[in-house]
């Protein structure tokens, strides 16, 4: 790798700096995070790099069952950290221990995976499935759903705004992750992150998001009403099954067919939802 | 511009260019241990240790080295006086072309450095992403074992 | 792991010795092709093709002339074209030429159109963005279907070409070879087997990528320091297509970070020699992954077709075996690949007397196919091993008994090694040494054979079943390989061992260290191996088909025989006793009669300064005097998951007579090796091509190779025979490991949930949609 425009690396010192300086650019500036997408481009079109691992925001808190991440935090340093692993027993930690390979892990972000935002990526599928809030500031502060900020031109956003935090939600209840892929250390052929909590036997909340379909993460919303009240058993995951077969948006790609992927995002949906469940009933 | 850092515990104050990745500056300083096998992070030829980490350096900027103790393969043993690391390698029958061995190695030394008794397969967890094509990795895996158990036994230095 | 027979008392072969090169390579010493700063080289990039097939109108390079730094541009109106083919093979050459440096016609997406010299990288790259090219696109083949149909665009219709089969009709290579009446005893057979298997395009992906660096020594001469298999065929051919005579060029072959058969051809050398010849200075090319994949060279993807015939018993009559290979855009090793398909398999179960082996060799718009570890006999026994399984089952008898009944056993011959050889007839040869009877015991008992097979256990979704398959190869090519060894004592009783075999990260250097030290009586630490460089070493073919520990191994032995023989004449003297009565070991002379002994450091002293001065030394060649096969059993458990169609590989058992292995731990890594590379073919990598021939998944990211989780840990067991035509009983492992692990895994598929899977690789969508069709 050798990106060839580029004349200038700042270390920026905090989130005002970092952003004068891409302003300063025109376009032709970019944040450096884990630096893993960039490093992996051939792009010509950069002129400077602002790296942004000095700004602070490399941290894991809780706070009020909240776990807020620094998004230049690395997918290894929030694989370690005791917060982390708690958060929601090690729901977390399983999608986040899957994505990419140890030293990749080390370099990249988390900041940076929601702002690549791959549509085979698993972490964007778990942010949707948690409901996790970004933060982001720009012009001013602002936050939003990840699965809200997926649907505006949120490249637009983080071209003139640095994404500072992420924050996860309490929830009463237990997630589950799966994730197909060819080998391991692979990205996904499709992805399930699925959440439900328990109440006197019953389903009170659901939360489905599939993603790698190949399009990215989305919510199931019908399913998670449909899931409402039922209670967990085996025929309720074969009915899950079905109509996750039948309704799942799916598509080809290089990868895998749409035929296929319809096939097993049923599997996958109930195997998430199911084990999520199981969890929940602890 | 001009950058410091350490490398294998040598201050080093080298002129980069911004856009250069991290394996064309180590590799420009002597460093020939940092593969190239992919150039996109995929193969893990060009791994080194950055503040203890295992990272890819074909990926890196060589700017981001600015402050940073850099490990190379160079900076464990010679072969005069081999790591114990370097030493299982041979032991083991892990090296066949050898051209993988260099991030194999240093990815096995951040795994005991964090972790000194692993099973095989945390082992295995561990250099996932580091390709060989030639030994099937059992050796590999066998030679990060002997190594756990040389250093469980305070035969690292 | 290594079954122990009582073996003959050696003191360095069968001993785990430190890999000679190992301390430099653990330590990272710049040991391999691009670790050497050459000062002032320039940076060579090639200009591929865009075009599955076209020709090129015109072409303008003043733009990327004008660029500061760009040196030298090189394409098809200022190099001479001088046909060739860039198979590293020996001579006469059995692959047609019909390769040129740059041709004005271009032939697959990745081919070479322009080659650029330039101080920099990015220079280089901007030169390549900047020359111009005007293309008549003609209409694409792309696949062997449609290369025969027809009225197919003719691919090859240059004039000059040598050696195609049948140019017109797009075929590189055609071979039919019967013995006895096949159709017949099939027609005869009361049971009969089908199947027909498929191998996509598969790239080696040596971690290193092909690289060179060409300079001049003090003296003008060309050196080419090469990541090659065949440092003397590349200057054989360099010195054809530069049109330099031979003693002009030196090739350096310094570590290899594999190879696997893809540096067995002769692809950047000649232009990076041309670019250096042009510009009077050192230049350098490095293929990029994407490169590697695209513009290397790739195993023949090949669909074959094995039909079988047996008697109630389980006696097989006939085998016919048709052989359809796509060699790509060039017909390098097509028609030895195709041969190979035939001959490394047929024989193997030597019981059935009617056999065909037929095939042809198809040019195609497409990448070009090249050596890889198996070279035909993986894409052989893929097929022979399925409608083993096949037959089987149809007779009612068990798969491993069935190989039992019918594979070649010591003193037993096969006619395939008399009718097919190396592009031409082979030679006429029996079977010295085959433990496969124990390796396939040893093998079904470790893989619990009965115990699991057709047992069909569940496990929620996923269902579990066993599989096996069998396999052959060879030593070296018979009357065609030569290796070369030259040895040298020092004064202090220590030696040089010059070959020109090439460890390409084998671990040849440090096997044949061993044979030399077993033979002069020293430790292995007392030979300096000194391998591959043309001015330095003797000649050797390379290292490929399976040859190096048999027939350079054979040289060096007796080149060592002939220094032993000089070293106890010296020693005779010194103690003034016949040599008859004199032993060579543990790094002294000993008289049996007497007793009294001088030490080889006293030999070598007395030798070159005290009395009848002289250099103790030798060089010796073989010429590969038969082939021995190595045989293998391979067991395999795997996991299928029924709802999604991925399949694990839970337990893999493979075992091998490589004869005696030299060095055990480096023979069983080339058995895990090459089965992890099998396992790789049968679940992962297949290069895939847009509907214009574009490779649209060049690069790891999207082509998987198996990484340590993938794969089991692979038992690898080997079984010594003792071969006797074979330096200390050895003979060849590299390949015959690369061979199991297709059959095996589609026969163990077959076991756990009765879907055959014919078309590698056996990815989750195939094994689903197989799963389904069958469940309707």
């Amino acid at each position: 790798m050798r990106l060839t425009g580029v004349r200038r690396f700042h270390w920026a010192r905090d989130v005002e700096e970092a952003l004068s300086l891409l302003d300063a650019y025109h376009g032709r500036g970019a944040l450096l995070a884990g630096g893993v997408d960039l490093g992996r481009s051939a792009r010509t079109d950069l002129e400077g790099l602002i790296d942004i691992m000095g700004i602070g925001l490399s941290y894991v808190r809780e706070e009020d069952g909240r776990l807020r991440i620094g998004t230049t935090t690395t997918l290894t340093e929030i694989l370690e950290h005791p917060a982390a692993r708690r958060y929601l027993h090690g729901a977390l930690v399983e999608v986040l221990c899957r994505v990419a390979v140890p030293p990749l892990r080390n370099m990249a972000t988390l900041g940076g995976a929601v702002v690549s935002a791959h549509p085979w990526a698993d972490i964007p599928t778990a942010l949707v499935a948690l409901g996790a809030e970004a933060r982001w500031e720009g012009e001013r502060e602002e936050h939003a759903l990840v699965e809200e900020l997926y649907r505006q031109p949120f490249r637009a956003v983080f071209r003139r705004a640095v994404l500072t935090e992420i924050a996860l939600p309490p929830w009463n209840g237990a997630f589950a992750f799966e994730k197909l892929s060819r080998s391991a250390g692979d990205i996904a052929l499709l992805n399930a992150a699925c959440g439900v909590g328990i109440q006197d036997g019953k389903i009170a909340w659901a939360r489905v998001a599939v993603g790698a379909t190949p399009a990215r993460a989305e919510r199931l919303t019908w399913l998670e009403e449909a899931l409402q009240g039922e209670a967990p058993s085996d025929t309720l995951w074969r009915q899950v099954q079905e109509e996750v077969e039948r309704r799942a948006k799916v598509g080809d790609d290089r990868r895998a067919s749409a035929a296929w992927r319809r096939s097993v995002a049923g599997v996958v949906v109930r195997r998430a939802v199911a084990r999520a469940a199981e969890r929940a009933a602890r | 511009m001009k950058i410091y850092f350490e490398l294998n515990g040598v201050p080093q104050y080298p002129e980069v260019e911004p856009g250069e990745s991290l394996l064309q500056l180590l590799r420009r300083l002597g460093m020939k241990s940092v593969k190239e096998g992919c150039g996109t992070g995929d193969c893990g030829a060009c791994t080194v240790l950055v503040d203890g980490r295992a990272v890819r350096s074909c990926i890196a900027f060589a700017a981001r080295a600015q402050g940073k103790r850099i490990i190379t393969l160079e900076g464990l043993g010679t072969v005069n006086d081999p790591h114990p690391l370097q030493e299982a390698f041979l032991d083991a029958g892990a090296v066949q072309c050898g051209f993988c061995t260099p991030g194999m190695i240093l990815v096995a030394y951040e795994l005991l450095s964090r972790h000194p008794d692993p099973t095989p397969e945390e082992v295995r967890t561990a250099i996932v992403g580091n390709l060989c094509r030639c030994t099937g990795y059992r050796k590999i895996v066998d030679a990060v074992m002997l190594a756990a158990e040389w250093k469980r036994e305070g035969r690292w230095r | 792991m290594a079954v122990s027979v009582a073996a003959k008392a050696r003191d360095v072969v069968g001993q785990n010795v430190h890999k000679v090169d190992g301390p430099a390579l653990v330590c990272g010493k710049p040991l391999f092709t691009l670790d050497m700063d050459v000062p002032g080289a320039l940076v060579g990039k090639i200009l591929h093709s865009p075009h599955a097939h076209a020709m090129i109108e015109a072409i303008d390079t003043s733009a990327a002339e004008a660029i500061p730094g760009v040196a030298c541009i090189l394409h098809f109106g200022n190099v001479p074209r001088i046909p060739h083919t860039t198979a590293g093979q020996g001579w006469p050459e059995p692959s047609p030429y019909d390769t040129v440096l740059f041709d004005r016609k271009v032939r697959y997406v990745g081919d070479r159109v322009a080659a650029v010299a330039a101080t920099s990288e990015e220079a280089a790259d901007e030169a390549l963005r900047k020359i111009r090219v005007e293309y008549k696109v003609l209409p694409a083949v792309l696949s062997v279907d449609e290369a025969l149909a027809p009225g197919a665009p003719v691919i090859h219709d240059e004039p000059d070409a040598e050696g195609i089969y049948d140019a017109q009709r797009n075929i590189a290579a055609a071979v039919d070879i019967p013995v006895g009446d096949v159709d017949r005893a099939l027609a005869e057979s009361p049971v009969t087997a089908e199947a027909t298997c498929e191998i996509p395009y598969l790239q080696h992906t040596p971690i290193e990528p092909h690289c060179v660096i060409a300079y001049f020594d003090e003296d003008g001469r060309l050196v080419i320091r090469t990541s090659t298999q065949v440092p003397f065929h590349v200057r054989r051919i360099v010195a054809r297509v530069l049109a330099l005579p031979m003693s002009r060029i030196r090739v350096v072959k310094p570590r290899i970070g594999g190879g696997f058969g893809a540096k067995q051809e002769i692809i950047l050398e000649p232009v990076a020699g041309a670019l250096a010849l042009r510009t009077g200075r050192p230049v350098r090319i490095a293929y990029t992954r994407e490169e590697e994949f695209v513009a290397s060279r790739t195993r023949h993807p090949m669909r074959v077709t094995v039909k079988l015939g047996a008697g109630r018993d389980g006696t097989l009559r006939a085998i016919d075996m048709e052989a359809l290979s796509n060699t790509g855009a060039y017909g390098t090793h097509s028609l030895t690949v195709l041969s190979n398909v035939g001959s490394k398999t047929l024989p193997l179960y030597n019981k059935a007397r009617h056999l065909r082996f037929h095939g042809k060799a198809v040019y195609t718009n497409l990448p070009v196919a090249g050596a890889y570890r198996g070279y035909g006999a993986t894409q052989g026994y893929f097929a022979l091993e399925v409608a083993m399984d096949i037959l089987a089952e149809k007779l009612g008898l068990d798969p491993l008994e069935l190989r039992q009944r019918n594979h070649i056993r010591v003193g037993e011959t096969s006619p395939i090694f008399e009718k097919i050889g190396e592009g031409r007839e082979g030679k006429a040869q029996i079977v010295r040494s085959c433990a496969l009877p124990e390796c396939l015991r040893i093998g079904a008992e470790r893989i619990g054979w009965k115990r699991n097979r057709g047992r069909r256990r569940r496990e929620g979704p996923w269902a579990y079943g066993v599989g096996m398959a069998c396999a052959m190869q060879g030593s070296g090519i018979t009357g065609i390989d030569m290796g070369a060894a030259t040895i040298v004592m020092n004064e202090d009783g220590s030696f040089r061992l010059l070959v020109g075999a090439t460890d390409l990260g084998t671990g040849s250097d440090t096997v044949l260290a061993q044979i030399a030290a077993e033979a002069l009586g020293v430790s292995v630490d007392k030979v300096l191996v000194y391998s591959s460089d043309t001015d330095f070493t003797p000649f050797d073919v390379g290292a490929y088909a399976s040859s190096t520990t048999y027939v350079s191994g054979l040289a060096v032995l007796k080149a060592a025989e002939d220094v032993r023989r000089q070293i106890l004449d010296v020693a005779a003297a010194a103690l003034e006793e016949a040599p008859e009565d004199l032993e060579l070991s543990q790094g002294a002379v000993r008289s049996v009669r007497s007793g009294r002994a001088v030490t080889l450091a006293d030999v070598g002293h007395r030798a070159t300064y005290v009395v009848d001065q002289h250099q103790i030394a030798a060089t010796a060649s073989c010429v590969a005097p038969e082939s021995p096969p190595p045989f293998a059993a391979f067991f395999c458990e795997v996991a299928v998951d029924t709802e999604t169609g991925l399949v694990r590989v839970e337990r893999f058992v493979a075992v091998a007579d490589c004869g005696v292995a030299i060095h055990p731990k480096q023979a069983e890594g080339q058995l895990e090796g090459a089965v992890v590379q099998g396992i790789g073919h049968a679940l992962y990598e297949e290069m895939l091509f847009s509907g214009r021939g574009r490779c649209v998944n060049p690069s790891f990211f999207d082509y998987k190779i198996p990484s340590a989780l993938d794969v089991p840990e692979v038992e690898a067991i080997l079984v010594p025979s003792e071969e006797p035509t074979g330096p200390f009983g050895a003979k060849s492992i590299a390949e015959v490991g690369i061979n199991g692990p297709l059959p095996a895994i589609s026969n163990a598929i077959y076991d756990a949930v009765g879907i055959r899977l014919t078309r590698a690789p056996f990815t989750p969508e195939r094994v689903l949609s197989a799963l389904r069709s069958r469940t309707g």
